[in-house]
């Protein structure tokens, strides 16, 4: 549990964020997504102190981080930047261990955990423990950073912009990992980012910022369906927004009982609906059977039902 | 790889292909001295001009023949646009046997123009010697970065060279003027390569410390940096020998009138003046290199380093000060090179060294005797530069191989 309450900036005289009051849930996935310069990367180090809020309050679990010494907050407090920031004069499994070490934990246990991470981040021990970063790809070098971040188990992970010096195909896989790995360890993450595809895709909770203030915050969904100006709407993609919400939406939570004809296209429940919409403009047909994964039809998806309905979607629940 | 000076892949598939400019310059360089110019002279004593003989004269046709084959084959290799690894070390080969050959030639000239009959009669050296010896060093340099190859290797080759050289020299070369020269003052050498050697060590001694501890000052107050600099760039501009006499009348006068600094040992001339003269000008490449080495730190690296809750001190030793060592030692490289020659001229204010070879040799016109001093003095240099070239390489490859 993070909250920021009524939290201000002041870099000499300037604001770089101003009166900025957020509260992000145990276990949730915050993006906090805006141009340069709105104060979104200045708000995340503020939680982990690299920076002093100037005003306002900033507590973890109830406890003001002000009562925590600097050093020792860290400690507890996963951070991940963008250009990875491994120690070039480290190995892999030196630069994983790092946190552990400084925690002094046993040498036994900083390898067993070290050994345990790179297993959860898909980096094979033998091949890589003994490498130096500059010999890792971009990818490979982020997986490290990521493991560094999680080596001494913290609750909070802080996030800035990680994935936004790769390559886009790079960049979807590490996304589908960081999914895949918050399904299974429930950290607080709050994590910076100005690709807003990035944060719909993986956000539970989207906070859009600008000029160093909060212009809305919401779920993803929410967002798309009303976004509070024309700010926020051309951040989201203005004409896109419809399929942007499209793909944030399953099948199956807009699929009503199968009539007695069948249409023959046929989308899986777990697709979502921009694909079903794409598979109905492919086909020339406006409907679809609706299919689980052992190929039986559960029901079917109308292109008229999809249109009258696209206001009131059910919510998504979160991949959990 | 940022750290090597290796050309970049570009350059080198650029390079591949075509005739290397370079090594057919410098071998028709060496082949044009050695077929033009006199390689060795002889003198009927230490006192009388010697009188030059061109290379037939001193190793016969078939020397020259024999000497011009590897620079032909250099030439050749150079030219061919057959620009493989292969290649360049068949090149590198013919330059390596070039320089074993050089003292032999020696031998032979000794042996053919030497009448033993005149035991003051001796050889020196010639300009096509000199050039060839020059150019040979270049081509080393040249394929040393073509090939990519390590500083140590390079240095290990110079290395044999020279013990073979000095082997050659003290067996067989009695005749060659330097090693008379050596001879006739063999304790007085072997005691002005002491004082050198100590001269310097103590100035980059010194310095390192001093060097570090401005650094670090300067560092921690900001406002001091362009002062600082300003100040070390002035000393640094300063020549050698108005520095050495700018020190003279204030340190004749402590030690003049404070009798404890006399006890010390501190004079107007001698070492003390050239001491001080030495660190101060060691101090600006010292200081500079680490400062730059410190600041040139990734801040990402360090940012990191921060977040993920090192102490500064932590962050300090273990990160700042491992990633600038490379830079570090390139400073105290720099100045080591630059003391073990600047020491030489602290021989003109009574400090020993090589240093008085030079100049004696001067006044006395006898130009064996400079060499008697200089060429230790660059062997040195180079030794040392190499050396803590190839330690700096090793630390840098620390973090790529291990």
């Amino acid at each position: 549990m993070i909250e920021l309450r009524d939290v201000s900036k002041f870099f000499d005289q300037t604001p770089a964020v101003e009166a900025l009051t957020l509260s992000i849930p145990k276990g949730k996935f915050c993006a906090l997504v805006g141009t340069s310069g709105c104060g979104k990367s200045t708000t995340l180090r503020m939680i982990n102190r690299l920076l002093t809020h100037t005003r306002g309050q900033i507590e973890l679990d109830g406890q003001s981080i002000d009562a925590y010494d600097p050093v020792l907050l860290r400690r507890r407090i996963g951070y991940v930047i963008q250009n990875t920031g491994l120690f070039p004069h480290w190995n892999v499994a030196r630069n994983i261990g790092l946190v552990p070490r400084l925690l002094k934990w046993p040498t036994a246990q900083v390898n067993q955990r070290v050994e345990e991470l790179m297993a959860l981040l898909g980096l094979p021990v033998n091949e890589f423990a003994h490498k130096y970063p500059h010999q890792l790809s971009g990818g490979q070098a982020q997986r490290v950073g990521v493991a560094r971040a999680l080596a001494a188990d913290p609750d909070i992970l802080l996030m800035d912009e990680p994935f936004g010096a790769l390559d886009p195909i790079t960049r979807e896989k590490l996304q589908e990992m960081l999914m895949q790995l918050q399904a299974r360890l429930h950290k607080t993450i709050v994590f910076v980012t100005h690709d807003m595809d990035e944060a719909l895709r993986l956000a539970d909770k989207l906070v859009v910022m600008r000029d160093g203030r909060i212009v809305q915050q919401g779920t993803p969904l929410s967002l798309l369906q009303k976004p509070s100006d024309a700010f926020v709407d051309s951040l989201l993609g203005g004409l896109e927004r419809g399929l942007k919400q499209a793909s944030l939406t399953r099948v199956k939570d807009h699929m009503v009982p199968p009539g007695a004809h069948l249409a023959a296209p046929r989308v899986t429940t777990e697709q979502t609906l921009r694909q079903a919409l794409s598979l109905m403009l492919r086909d020339q047909c406006e409907r679809l059977t609706v299919v689980d994964p052992q190929d039986e039809p559960v029901g079917e998806l109308s292109l008229d039902r999809l249109v009258k309905e696209a206001f009131h979607p059910k919510e998504r629940p979160r991949d959990d | 790889m940022p750290f090597t000076d290796a050309p970049p892949t570009g350059v080198q598939a650029w390079i591949k292909g075509r005739p290397n400019g370079v090594m057919m310059v410098l071998a028709i360089v060496m082949l044009a001295a050695l077929w033009g110019l006199d390689s060795v002279s002889v003198a009927a004593n230490r006192i009388v001009a010697g009188s030059g003989h061109a290379s037939w004269e001193a190793f016969g046709w078939v020397g020259v023949a024999l000497a011009s084959l590897p620079l032909l084959l250099v030439l050749l290799l150079a030219w061919a646009p057959t620009s493989s690894r292969l290649n360049l070390l068949l090149q590198l080969g013919a330059i390596i046997l070039l320089l074993i050959l050089m003292p032999v030639g020696l031998v032979v000239a000794s042996h053919t123009l030497i009448d033993p009959q005149l035991p003051q009669a001796r050889l020196s050296a010639g300009a096509a010697f000199w050039v060839v010896l020059f150019c040979a060093m270049l081509a080393l340099v040249e394929l040393r970065l073509r090939l990519a190859l390590p500083r140590l290797w390079i240095a290990l080759v110079m290395l044999g060279v020279a013990l073979l050289w000095w082997l050659c020299a003290s067996l067989w070369l009695d005749r060659l003027a330097l090693v008379q020269e050596f001879q006739a003052r063999e304790a007085a050498f072997w005691d002005a390569l002491r004082e050198h050697l100590a001269m310097v060590s103590i100035a980059v001694g010194v310095s390192i410390v001093l060097g570090i501890i401005l650094a670090l000052l300067i560092r921690r107050y900001r406002g001091s940096q362009r002062a600082a600099f300003a100040l070390l760039n002035f000393f640094q501009t300063i020549p050698s020998l108005a520095l050495f006499g700018l020190l003279l009348a204030p340190l004749a006068w402590i030690s003049a009138n404070v009798p404890f600094a006399a006890n010390l040992g501190i004079q107007g001339i001698g070492y003390t003046p050239a001491l001080l003269a030495l660190v101060i000008y060691s101090l600006l490449p010292m200081v500079r290199n680490t400062f730059v080495a410190l600041e040139a730190v990734s801040p990402d690296v360090l940012d990191a380093a921060t977040g993920m809750g090192m102490y500064p001190s932590q962050r300090f030793w273990q990160v700042r000060v491992p990633l600038a060592l490379p830079i570090l030692l390139e400073g105290i490289r720099i100045t080591a090179v630059q003391a073990i020659g600047l020491t030489a001229v602290a021989a003109l204010i009574g400090a020993g060294g090589l240093g008085a070879f030079i100049f004696q040799g001067l006044g006395q016109a006898a130009m064996d005797m400079v060499l008697l001093g200089a060429l230790p003095i660059l062997l040195i240099a180079l030794i040392v530069d190499s050396g803590l070239g190839a330690l700096g390489e090793a630390l840098r490859q620390g973090a790529s191989d291990d």
